[in-house]
């Protein structure tokens, strides 16, 4: 009778084999093959090299292959980038090549790796023991490391980036220069101050790729790569984005993208924050109100551009009105601008700017008025209009007229909704009244009381005036607001 | 006095290693005759659970394909890893992550050890299907096995749930998401009782989520008690149970199989050989404890052999292919581990570990029918197996009766055609939810391509039934369909569902985030 066993033992012995070589195969690259343990040895036969006096020979004699590694509990923290970047520390090795080379600049004077470790500032993932793992670029991991040139956005952790020296963050000055410049803040709120058409940027550097959509993006995909191709390009990267393209350079796109990267309320211990990142604090606390003028450039040219000019606008589909023009602020009064700055015009894309919704304070939108009124003529005294208007006469003058470009109801279309309590409110009878007379110059709203050609008599603008009042009364304002909550709203997408 | 003393000390000190070794084993030398080998198996309490002569039957590799053993390996690999691997990790929501990348980076082979712990948790539950899949299909449920044929459905539930409970422990977004689809699935009876709105009343779904997670969401009180349970209770339980199954291995007389017949000549091997005839006289039972006719004794000494030393060859042959498939499967291939967990960016698709896929897709069209009913239909439909299906035959033989061949094959093709032709259907069409956008959820949960597959496979099993006339191959036809069902949809949900669990040919076409 054959051996009914033998089967298995062989294949007991080729199980066992195979076990022996993975086990040992195992042992070998955890102990032999690590890239870490390759770099220790290189860099010990560098300090070889070096030993030329007592210091050097001192270094050498200490040193071990051995992993190495930075723990900092405050800031959660364990860096084992020093297992591979032995020199970092170490003058003579500015001239080796990486990892071995000296940390650049002087900033490890003021910034000693036992206290602050590597992460904070490069990002990346500490712990690994891999070049690989530790870039975390392909891994998964929140944050790979920075490129050099963007490791300054890291600074303002603990720094207020107006403070340091431009020389030292570069990009960061010219990001937080362009992003007044481009007028960001019209669309998109920084420390509670700014638009609503785009999404808050105060914790943009915290994002992680899996928050940015990166389906129109070449890899690598990086919140950095997305940043950098969303502000060349905001249409091409986000493809329903109401973001204008802000036109700008490759570097000055690399200078935003350090700018967002650098918008992370990062929770660090008070004993690591500069001085002046305290001062910095408290100062946005109580906010120092900025001239008429620096407002408008930072919070309204993204839109009405210099205001001197009316434009349509094709994402929004509608026109963008001349609020500096003057057939504006000739008629209107400073508490109309006021108003609707402050609340916001219901059922365009102006959103309201008071300081609960866009954080401007109460002196600054006065400045802003004054800013829109600046070279603005007196306003012209207006003869009186006493007459008595009829709603219904109204209503059929403003369908034939009005209706076309105001919508039904004053519900708004290419032209400005007239049924919105705001405007209701804010807008004086003498103000509407003289609107219609003279109409907006620079807009499609003509005048309907021209001296040659009179379209409209008082009575009829009296007739209209009572119409439109209608449109404010509690009823009509009900079924107003439910159509602007039934509404989708506009845009949301970055 | 002294003298002898001395020598005495020096002559047992000489003797020691011999002494030593004596003392430990029992026999204290290998085996040389069948009675020292006998002595061998039973003188030794890790052995001891064996027959001293096994059928030959038994050591023939395609019978089993060694995968209860192959089961038992593995979670003895992850028993020895997981203790190991308990040395490093903390139980807790801030340090777990951290521990298992330190698991992973600096501790001394700790990446290998996270890898076989996980490889062979993963070979396990395969391995625990295809050993129920093996004894159902070669019918060693039959009487006076379908007690072991339950407690081996209970570790298959305890296998599944000492992986489930395992997934969460690195606190990772892969464990985070999944725990959180499971404890879902845990809620699903809300599905029903929002339904019918009695939800404030009575609320098992919350109740059995509260019980799983500690609070209504996963958190440090999920982490802690799925820890406990994965370390602790279930290893314990399927430990106890585990000691249950083998011992009424042996109780039953061992693996199914058919009777030789006594007397005459039995075949193995391609040759005739005399089988053993028991005397009227006396009483081969082992002191009657053992079930059946008169057990192991009963069968022909000539179709026997010595489990010392065949079957232990066999058993660690089956052990070390095991660990070497897994150490294989460890050099290779990292477990995963990704992003900390974080409960403001939800993974898309978030998908369940795989065994559980199958049912998530069930789970997508109605929560209560594919987290909750359809198991439960398909538990205790393979719990009642052994007790419908009581005519004898066929044990020990793959496909032993007649016609099971072809009753296989017609059901693996039936299945495919309606697994596949419904998920196709489903995934062009829609379901009622797309039709009638207001329907009642009670119609969703009453009709939905889950329970249609259930209805489906059950009408399937009874139209053999009565075509076939036998209840074993009704048995057949379900169990198969079963299977089928369960394999595409897990192949379904792991490659052709894609975030916001829409259909894709494949994951390289998923949108990128």
């Amino acid at each position: 009778m054959k051996d009914p066993s033998r089967i298995y033992r062989w294949l007991l012995l080729v199980a066992s084999v195979v076990t022996i070589v993975y086990l040992v195969g195992a042992a070998v690259r955890e102990n032999y093959l690590a890239q870490w343990r390759t770099v220790q040895h290189e860099y010990r036969n560098i300090l070889r090299e070096k030993a030329t006096d007592d210091r050097g020979r001192e270094l050498l004699a200490k040193f071990r292959v051995e992993m190495k590694q930075t723990t900092i509990p405050a800031l959660g923290t364990v860096d084992r980038c020093v297992t591979c970047h032995n020199g970092i520390d170490d003058p003579r090795m500015t001239d080796m090549p990486q990892p071995h080379r000296t940390h650049p600049g002087h900033i490890l004077d003021k910034h000693p790796v036992d206290r602050f470790g590597c992460t904070v500032c490069h990002h990346g993932q500490g712990a690994a023991m891999s070049f690989n793992e530790a870039k975390a670029e392909d891994v998964f991991w929140d944050y790979p490391l920075l490129p050099p040139e963007l490791t300054e956005s890291t600074c303002v952790t603990c720094h207020d980036a107006e403070r340091l020296p431009p020389d030292q963050i570069p990009l960061l000055t010219v990001g937080m220069r362009l992003y007044r410049e481009k007028s960001c803040g019209s669309c998109h709120k920084l420390g509670g101050r700014g638009g609503s058409l785009g999404p808050a940027l105060d914790n943009e550097g915290a994002k992680t790729k899996h928050q940015l959509i990166m389906t129109n993006l070449k890899p690598p995909h990086t919140t950095w790569s997305w940043q950098n191709a969303h502000f060349r390009d905001p249409g091409g990267v986000v493809p329903d984005s109401l973001m204008r393209n802000p036109t700008v350079t490759r570097q000055e796109a690399l200078a935003l993208t350090a700018y967002m990267l650098s918008q992370w309320k990062r929770d660090v211990p008070e004993s690591y924050l500069a001085p002046d990142k305290i001062e910095q604090k408290y100062r946005a606390l109580h906010p120092a109100p900025l001239a008429g003028e620096e407002v408008y450039r930072g919070y309204c040219t993204a839109c009405h551009g210099n205001g001197t000019y009316t434009r349509w606008d094709k994402k929004f589909n509608r026109f963008i009105p001349a609020i500096r023009g003057v057939s504006l602020i000739s008629t209107a009064t400073r508490e109309y601008l006021r108003a609707n700055i402050e609340q916001g015009r219901p059922g365009t894309q102006m959103p309201a700017w008071g300081s609960h919704a866009g954080g401007l304070l109460p002196e600054e939108i006065t400045g802003v008025v004054e800013y829109l009124r600046s070279g603005a003529p007196a306003v012209p005294a207006m003869t009186a209009l006493t007459l008595h208007g009829d709603d219904s006469n109204g209503l059929s003058l403003f369908l034939k007229n009005c209706a076309g470009c105001h919508g039904m109801n004053g519900r708004g279309g290419m032209a400005p909704e007239i049924g919105n309590p705001v405007f209701q409110q804010a807008a004086t009878d003498e103000f509407i009244i003289r609107t219609i007379r003279n109409g907006r110059i620079g807009t499609a709203m003509p005048a309907f009381q021209r001296n040659d050609a009179p379209a409209f008599s008082d009575q009829d603008i009296a007739d209209v005036l009572a119409y439109l009042r209608t449109l404010g009364e509690p009823k009509a304002q009900k079924a107003m607001a439910q159509r602007v909550t039934s509404r989708t709203p506009p845009g949301g997408k970055p | 006095m002294a003298e002898t003393a001395t020598r005495e000390f020096l002559h047992n000190l000489h003797d020691l290693p011999q002494t030593v070794k004596d003392s430990c084993f029992r026999l204290g030398k290998a085996p040389e005759s069948e009675r020292e080998e006998s002595q061998a198996t039973f003188h030794n309490l890790f052995l001891h659970i064996h027959s001293v002569r096994v059928h030959v039957r038994t050591l023939k590799p395609t019978l089993t394909f060694g995968l209860g053993l192959m089961a038992t390996a593995s979670f003895l690999i992850t028993i020895i890893t997981g203790v190991l691997l308990m040395v490093y990790y903390k139980p807790s929501t801030d340090l777990a992550y951290q521990s298992i990348k330190d698991i992973h980076f600096t501790v001394s082979t700790g990446r290998f050890i996270r890898n076989i712990h996980r490889w062979s948790a993963q070979l396990m539950v395969l391995v625990v299907l295809l050993h129920m899949a093996r004894v159902f299909f070669t019918a060693s449920y039959k009487k006076p096995r379908e007690f072991n044929w339950l407690i081996g459905l209970a570790l298959l539930v305890l296998t599944l749930a000492l992986s489930f409970t395992g997934y969460l422990l690195p606190w990772d977004q892969l464990a985070y998401w999944a725990i959180t689809i499971g404890s879902n699935i845990a809620n699903s009876p809300r599905e029903l009782t929002d339904a019918i709105g009695i939800t404030r009343f009575f609320d098992p779904g919350g109740f059995q989520k509260r019980l799983l997670l500690g609070a209504n969401y996963v958190g440090q009180d999920a982490l802690i008690r799925f820890y406990v349970l994965h370390v602790f209770v279930l290893p314990l339980a399927l430990v106890t149970l585990l000691g249950v199954h083998f011992w009424r291995i042996r109780k039953d007389g061992g693996l199914a199989k058919p009777e030789d017949p006594p007397g005459g000549l039995a075949e193995w091997g391609g040759e005739k050989r005399p089988v053993f005839q028991p005397l009227a006289t006396k009483t081969y039972g082992l002191m009657a404890l053992v079930k059946g006719k008169r057990a192991p004794v009963n069968r022909g000494p000539e179709n026997t052999v010595m489990s010392w030393p065949h079957l232990f060859w066999a058993e660690l042959s089956v052990f070390m292919v095991t660990v070497a498939v897994t150490l294989i499967l460890a050099f290779y291939s990292d477990a995963p581990l990704k992003e900390l967990a974080n409960a403001a960016i939800p993974e898309n698709p978030a998908k369940a570990p795989w065994y559980f896929l199958g049912l998530q897709e069930l789970v997508s069209y109605s929560a209560f029918m594919g987290g909750m009913l359809i198991p439960m239909i398909v538990l205790v439909g393979l719990a009642l197996i052994p007790f419908l299906d009581r005519r004898p035959g066929g044990e020990g033989t793959w496909f032993g009766t007649s016609h099971e061949r072809s009753v296989f094959w017609q059901s693996i093709f039936f299945a495919c055609a309606v697994t596949v032709g419904m998920l196709a259907f489903t995934v062009n069409y829609g379901w009622l939810r797309n039709w009638f956008p207001n329907i009642h959820q009670l119609w969703i949960i009453a009709i939905n391509p889950g329970s249609l597959f259930v209805l489906i496979f059950a009408a399937w099993s009874i139209f053999i039934l009565k075509r076939k006339d036998s209840v074993r191959l009704s048995a057949v036809s379900l169990f198969t369909c079963f299977l089928v069902g369960f394999t595409l949809l897990t192949y379904f949900a792991t490659v052709h569902r894609g975030p916001n669990w829409h259909f894709y040919w494949w994951p390289s076409q998923w949108p990128v985030h």
